[in-house]
């Protein structure tokens, strides 16, 4: 019997309005989901508080699409009462005090949280191997890694656990899970949401973000959470609009573009003959299809710009973790302040999250400001200035979402590339320009998925909705979980 | 070698706005420790900094008083360091665009009017406060946050008495502008004094040593003073001034070493990522402007006007309240400023100082208050009486005009009256008329007396006077 919770929250609603289904039904099943995982999802829950919440529901009303749907959260979302560590041993019993905006407008609107998922230490990583539960490994092959920094989120929808699960986006953390899962993964426009309550890695890039399997319900999760936030005062003032309509009145723009350089440098034979076959498809919908040369430099510049800038703004964001307010208190003989504080973050911290403070830390230096930190926001200037050049003529940029397989766990290695290659981080352009930017899936490798990329102007979401919808439509691919890990 | 002493001060003045510069929980001074709390004071992760609007209209309100050029984009960056106190890790400040830029103030010296130029203010949050026992170091995160202007003077100053005007000046202003308590005992506002010698005539500055722990106005002259001394003695004795932070120790009236200034700290400043550039409309900066106080120079001009001296001025313009007051009772139609001045700062200043009140506390009606001022000065009564009638309205909470009546202490100034008074004195007292016309001028007094005494102390005494001498001429000079 397939499960109730691997259904989209649309079905599920309609369900819940024609009292087949109970919210108490969904919750009881997510939560024995949940206590069967394969992968090592999840973080702290709250099932008590969840069968509560749900048996207090007796009636969904049609407009109440979300109300009774159960959901999970990356655990850097600061959820009231239920203990959060961003999986970083340094927050180990943090409870906190207050929810997040996104939380708490979700419960708002009747949904019920379950628990928290696993992520790489503090968003910092793109494997989903550094929580400090250890490795979150892919549904689709345990030996593989899921991709992060979402990655309790991403094996989690995955594997039917609920319809939605919520993570954070800073270069691809939502988008590039996705990828290698099969799900819809969704970074909206930076400011559409509010960042209230997500633990911060690099305020100017993060965003909060989140996977569904299927378009339609990522859209109306849009028009739940989105918003001005009078606590984030980056949260923009623009007014909110409904984004399912642009699912379901098909409100695309026409001209999807690519870059020569992506399209000419995918290796992958089948990923590039799933990517070309797709552009084609589209062409014979009648899109136009426009082949754009990207500067070469700027994608190269992609990788350098994304780890200043995101070290730089996360040692500074993490410095309120120093033992004193909250996380485990520091122990043996410690005479000072500084003492403390270091003992504390020194065991609280792993040692990739260190290299990335002494990076960050070291690119903000003033001798090395100008070459470093003061340079990287210079270059990702030009980054943002000649993606929007791009977007003067073109509605959509389109890359694939993943150029290989998700890569074997045992083949991990934590140095970092010399020679990083652009294509690895070509959606980091959606986090410099604030832009908002879609994963959805697109075929298989050996049973393993990949996916594909939608990127679209500021405060356009609905219009990268509309042409996700368009190209589930093409794929088929919608409403995907994994059957049995493997 | 001629040494010239060099002076910059960098005073914090704290804003006295309802609620903290970026979050909502109140300010608050002598509460239970960290009762005055919001999850973003302590730095709970995933909290954001919300500018408090009160806080820039503060902010625009003294740079517009300090003659500034106001930023109409307001940027915030970051100071990254840790210290138990700053719970974030940093401190939110505004490091490359403050509010205000190149302003300046006027002082009175003993060497004329000086020009104080100030490089800039800008806003910022109060750390929180640090108790060290024995043992243990508590942290009341109750300040922390509190909204603060940092205003930066240039060098500009030359002595220790410089310094303490310089000061004044600032805490009249924020103080007057109501955007502050500038109470420099309970540390909302606390300076720091940059102090180096050099000598005469040259452009370059010598090191520089900053002193602090200054809670009082004259304690800044009395540190300088003594500053300006150590340095001396050490240049001119062939040493070097070293680099370092010195407080003012009060009790032994000099200033000893707190700590060396080796290698500085890096504070490793960016833009703040949380707060987008905030573009100020006009009319927001326009209001701000609109709504200011009336300022202490303003009030100087004023006065001085009406006739009032410089050391009343002065006087005067120590409490704001007291302005404002005395402001009121000038609106009400004192003719006298001067006798308002008298019975404002000498006696009633003098009852409250006495019996430890506040001139806010015992609720003096100004119209009585200016009742009393204008009998005295059209001398409807004498000085004595005005103290009597004075004593009864701060005692009995009584107005001026009820008393006068009551006490039926009204002066008469009518001249018939008095006359025939006058006929009466003279009459009786042949003999010292004859005498005074002889030249004995202490009769006129004795006579002025009479009349006086038979009035039953009413008559007007200046009157009686003029028509005494008017029938019996002036006393014959010997």
């Amino acid at each position: 019997m397939s499960k109730l919770n691997s259904k989209s929250i649309v079905s599920l609603h309609k369900k819940l309005v024609k009292k087949e289904i109970t919210a108490l039904d969904l919750v009881k099943e997510a939560i024995e989901n949940c206590k069967h995982d394969p992968c090592n999802s999840l973080e702290a829950t709250c099932y008590d508080e969840a069968l509560k919440k749900a048996s207090k529901i007796t009636e969904v009303k049609e407009d109440e699409i979300l109300k009774g749907i159960p959901y999970l959260a990356k655990d850097n979302y600061s959820t009231k009462g239920l203990e959060t560590t961003a999986s970083s041993n340094i927050l180990n019993g943090y409870v906190p005090l207050y929810d997040a905006t996104v939380i708490s407008r979700l419960n708002q609107k009747g949904m019920i949280l379950i628990g928290k998922t696993t992520m790489d230490e503090l968003a910092m990583g793109g494997t989903g191997t550094t929580s400090h539960k250890g490795v979150t490994c892919n549904p689709y092959d345990k030996t593989r890694i899921a991709g992060g920094s979402s990655c309790g989120s991403a094996t989690s929808l995955a594997l039917g656990f609920v319809p939605l699960t919520l993570g954070s986006d800073t270069g691809d953390s939502v988008r590039k899970p996705a990828s290698y899962n099969s799900l819809v993964g969704f970074k909206p426009t930076w400011g559409r949401v509010s960042r209230y309550g997500l633990f911060p890695f690099a305020p100017s890039l993060d965003c909060p973000a989140y996977f569904t399997r299927n378009v339609l319900d990522s859209a109306y999760i849009l028009s739940a959470i989105s918003g001005h936030d009078s606590k984030d005062m980056s949260s923009s003032t623009r007014k909110k609009d409904n984004y399912e309509k642009y699912v379901k009145e098909n409100r695309t723009l026409n001209k999807v573009g690519y870059f020569k350089a992506v399209k000419d440098n995918i290796k992958n034979p089948i990923i590039k003959a799933k990517y070309e076959e797709l552009l084609s498809k589209l062409e014979e919908k009648g899109y136009e299809i426009i082949e754009y040369d990207y500067p070469l430099e700027l994608l190269n510049a992609l990788y350098p710009t994304y780890m200043i800038i995101s070290c730089a703004e996360a040692t500074s964001n993490n410095a309120n973790l120093d033992g004193i307010r909250f996380g485990p208190k520091p122990d043996g003989d410690l005479k000072t302040y500084s003492d403390y504080m270091i003992e504390a973050r020194t065991k609280g911290f792993s040692d990739l999250i260190k290299r990335r403070f002494v990076i960050g830390s070291f690119s903000l230096l003033s001798e090395n400001m100008s070459e470093m930190f003061s340079r990287a926001q210079k270059a990702r200037r030009l980054i943002v200035d000649n993606l929007n050049l791009f977007f003067d003529s073109i509605d959509y940029l389109l890359v694939p979402a993943s150029y290989d397989k998700p890569k074997k766990i045992s083949e991990l290695s934590t140095s970092w590339s010399t020679k990083p290659d652009y294509l690895d981080n070509i959606m980091t352009l959606g986090n410099f320009g604030g832009n908002p930017s879609l994963t959805l899936p697109l075929g298989y490798l050996d049973n393993l998925p990949f996916g594909v990329n939608i990127t679209g102007r500021i405060f356009e979401d609905g219009y990268v909705f509309a042409l996700a919808s368009e190209i589930e439509k093409i794929t088929g691919l919608k409403d995907i979980v994994v059957k049995e890990a493997k | 070698m001629e040494l010239e002493p060099v002076i910059g001060i960098e005073i914090h003045v704290e804003l006295k706005t309802k609620s903290k510069m970026f979050s909502s929980a109140p300010t608050s001074f002598g509460q239970s420790p960290n009762s005055m709390t919001v999850p973003f004071d302590l730095a709970f992760p995933g909290t954001m900094p919300v500018v408090n609007k009160e806080a820039v209209r503060f902010g625009i309100k003294v740079c517009k008083a300090l003659n500034m050029k106001i930023n109409k984009t307001l940027y915030f960056d970051r100071k990254n360091y840790f210290y138990p106190d700053l719970p974030k890790g940093y401190q939110i400040t505004q490091q490359f665009d403050p509010i205000g830029k190149d302003g300046y103030v006027l002082l009175e010296t003993e060497n004329g009017e000086r020009k104080i130029t100030i490089e800039q203010a800008h806003l910022e949050e109060d750390t929180a406060k640090q108790l060290h026992l024995n043992d243990i170091s508590l942290i009341d995160f109750n300040r922390c946050g509190t909204p603060l202007i940092e205003i930066v003077s240039n060098p500009d100053m030359r002595s220790g008495e410089e310094a303490m005007k310089y000061v004044e000046a600032i805490r009249e202003i924020v103080t007057f502008l109501e955007v502050s308590d500038g109470k420099m005992e309970n540390g909302s506002l606390r300076c720091d004094i940059n102090i180096s010698l050099r000598e005469k005539g040259s452009n370059k500055f010598g090191v520089k040593t900053e002193c602090k722990n200054l809670n009082t106005i004259s304690n800044i002259k009395a540190a300088v003073d003594y500053e300006i001394k150590r340095q001396t003695e050490i240049i001119l004795s062939g040493g070097k001034v070293e680099q370092e932070t010195r407080r003012y120790d009060e009790t032994n009236k000099k200033t000893v070493l707190m700590r060396k200034k080796t290698n500085a700290i890096d504070y490793k400043y960016f833009r703040e990522p949380n707060i987008i550039p905030i573009d100020l409309s006009d009319d927001f900066i326009n209001d701000a402007i609109y709504s200011m106080n009336k300022l202490p120079y303003e009030y100087k001009k004023e006065f001085k006007k009406e006739g009032l001296s410089n050391y009343e001025i002065e006087v005067l313009l120590k409490d704001l309240y007291t302005v404002n007051y005395f402001s009121d009772c000038v609106l009400l139609g004192v003719k006298n400023l001067s006798t308002l001045w008298n019975l404002l700062l000498v006696e009633i200043l003098g009852y409250l100082n006495k019996n430890e009140l506040a001139l806010k506390d015992i609720n003096l009606s100004k119209e009585s208050l200016v009742y009393l001022a204008n009998a005295l000065s059209d001398n409807k009564i004498n000085s004595k009486q005005g103290k009597i009638v004075l004593e009864k309205m701060l005692k009995e909470n009584k107005d001026s005009k009820e008393i006068i009546k009551e006490l039926n202490l009204e002066q008469v100034s009518d001249k018939s009256f008095i006359e025939d008074l006058v006929n009466q004195v003279l009459e009786n007292n042949k003999q010292v008329v004859a005498d005074y016309q002889k030249g004995k001028d202490h009769g006129l007094g004795y006579l002025v007396g009479q009349v006086m005494k038979l009035s039953q102390g009413k008559a007007n005494p200046k009157l009686a006077k003029d028509i005494i001498i008017s029938k019996i001429g002036e006393c014959p000079k010997k």
